[in-house]
């Protein structure tokens, strides 16, 4: 799992260093994470799942066994996550 | 842990059963509430009310039941749309519904209550505690409330997807409302 928080002082992390593993060319600077790479694990869990899932939240609320509204919840947790990343 | 997640379940199954899964199963509850609240002679007239009536017939057993869960249903749902537009009725429904369920333990325990006679109650209050029973149905219908009351709470957290002081605002009011309008509603039938 890629580390998107700070260890020491929880600060959102940023990219330094890209390697290429063919030509071992290094790429440095300091570049923000995707929007999605900054979500927990477990929120892009639920991303993957609902795209497989071709977005049906009935599909995933039977897959994970819990109810509708409650998936619809944990979507809409993650929506205003990215919202507020996205500012 | 298994014990957490079991009292977790009791007072939110809302989590794992919405729609018209809870709809079923809360019509079910309703039903068997009807039937052995006719024969224990136990009403459920109101959203949080139950009395123990003389001779109560099948039919306004029903009735009352019918008048309590469309009250409530309509009622949340109204408030469910001063909270969130992104919601389901069905689930208001269905899980409004399923809330109603320990009310069941009230019409099981009407079975085993003998109603101490009223007309002597009002001339010597004292003469309650002559009916064990009854003071035990009463006792029994203090927890009874309060879960019926938390499993509603949950059901409109669940439903509308929100949360905090706006919520509790509006489920308080919105209970008293439905509390009122079932009363309403049984005076008019009546």
């Amino acid at each position: 799992m890629l580390p998107t928080y700070c260890p020491s002082c929880h600060a959102q992390l940023k990219v330094k260093c890209l390697k290429c593993e063919n030509c071992q060319t290094e790429v440095n600077g300091s570049y923000d994470l995707p929007v999605l790479a900054r979500l927990s694990s477990d929120d892009q869990q639920f991303i993957l799942r609902f795209v497989k899932n071709s977005g049906s939240l009935k599909e995933m609320a039977s897959e994970m066994k819990l109810s509708y509204p409650t998936v619809r919840n944990l979507l809409n947790e993650i929506i205003n996550k990215i919202d507020t990343y996205e500012k | 842990m298994k014990s957490k997640n079991a009292s977790g379940f009791m007072l939110n199954p809302f989590i794992r059963i919405a729609g018209w899964q809870s709809f079923g199963l809360g019509l079910a509850f309703v039903v068997l509430m009807g039937l052995i609240g006719a024969c224990s002679n136990v009403a459920f007239d109101g959203v949080l009310d139950m009395h123990l009536i003389k001779d109560l017939t099948l039919l306004n057993s029903f009735l009352f039941l019918a008048v309590d869960v469309v009250s409530l249903v309509l009622v949340m749902w109204i408030a469910g749309l001063t909270l969130s537009r992104n919601f389901r009725f069905v689930d208001i429904l269905g899980t409004m519904t399923l809330a109603k369920a320990p009310f069941l333990i009230l019409a099981i325990a009407g079975l085993f209550t003998t109603a101490p006679d009223m007309t002597q109650v009002i001339r010597n209050p004292v003469m309650v505690f002559q009916s064990v029973s009854f003071i035990v149905l009463l006792l029994l219908s203090i927890p009874v409330i309060i879960w019926s009351v938390a499993l509603m709470y949950h059901a409109l957290k669940v439903s509308c997807g929100v949360n905090g002081n706006k919520l509790t605002i509006t489920f308080i009011v919105a209970l008293l409302v439905s509390e009122a309008v079932s009363k309403v509603l049984l005076f008019i039938l009546a």
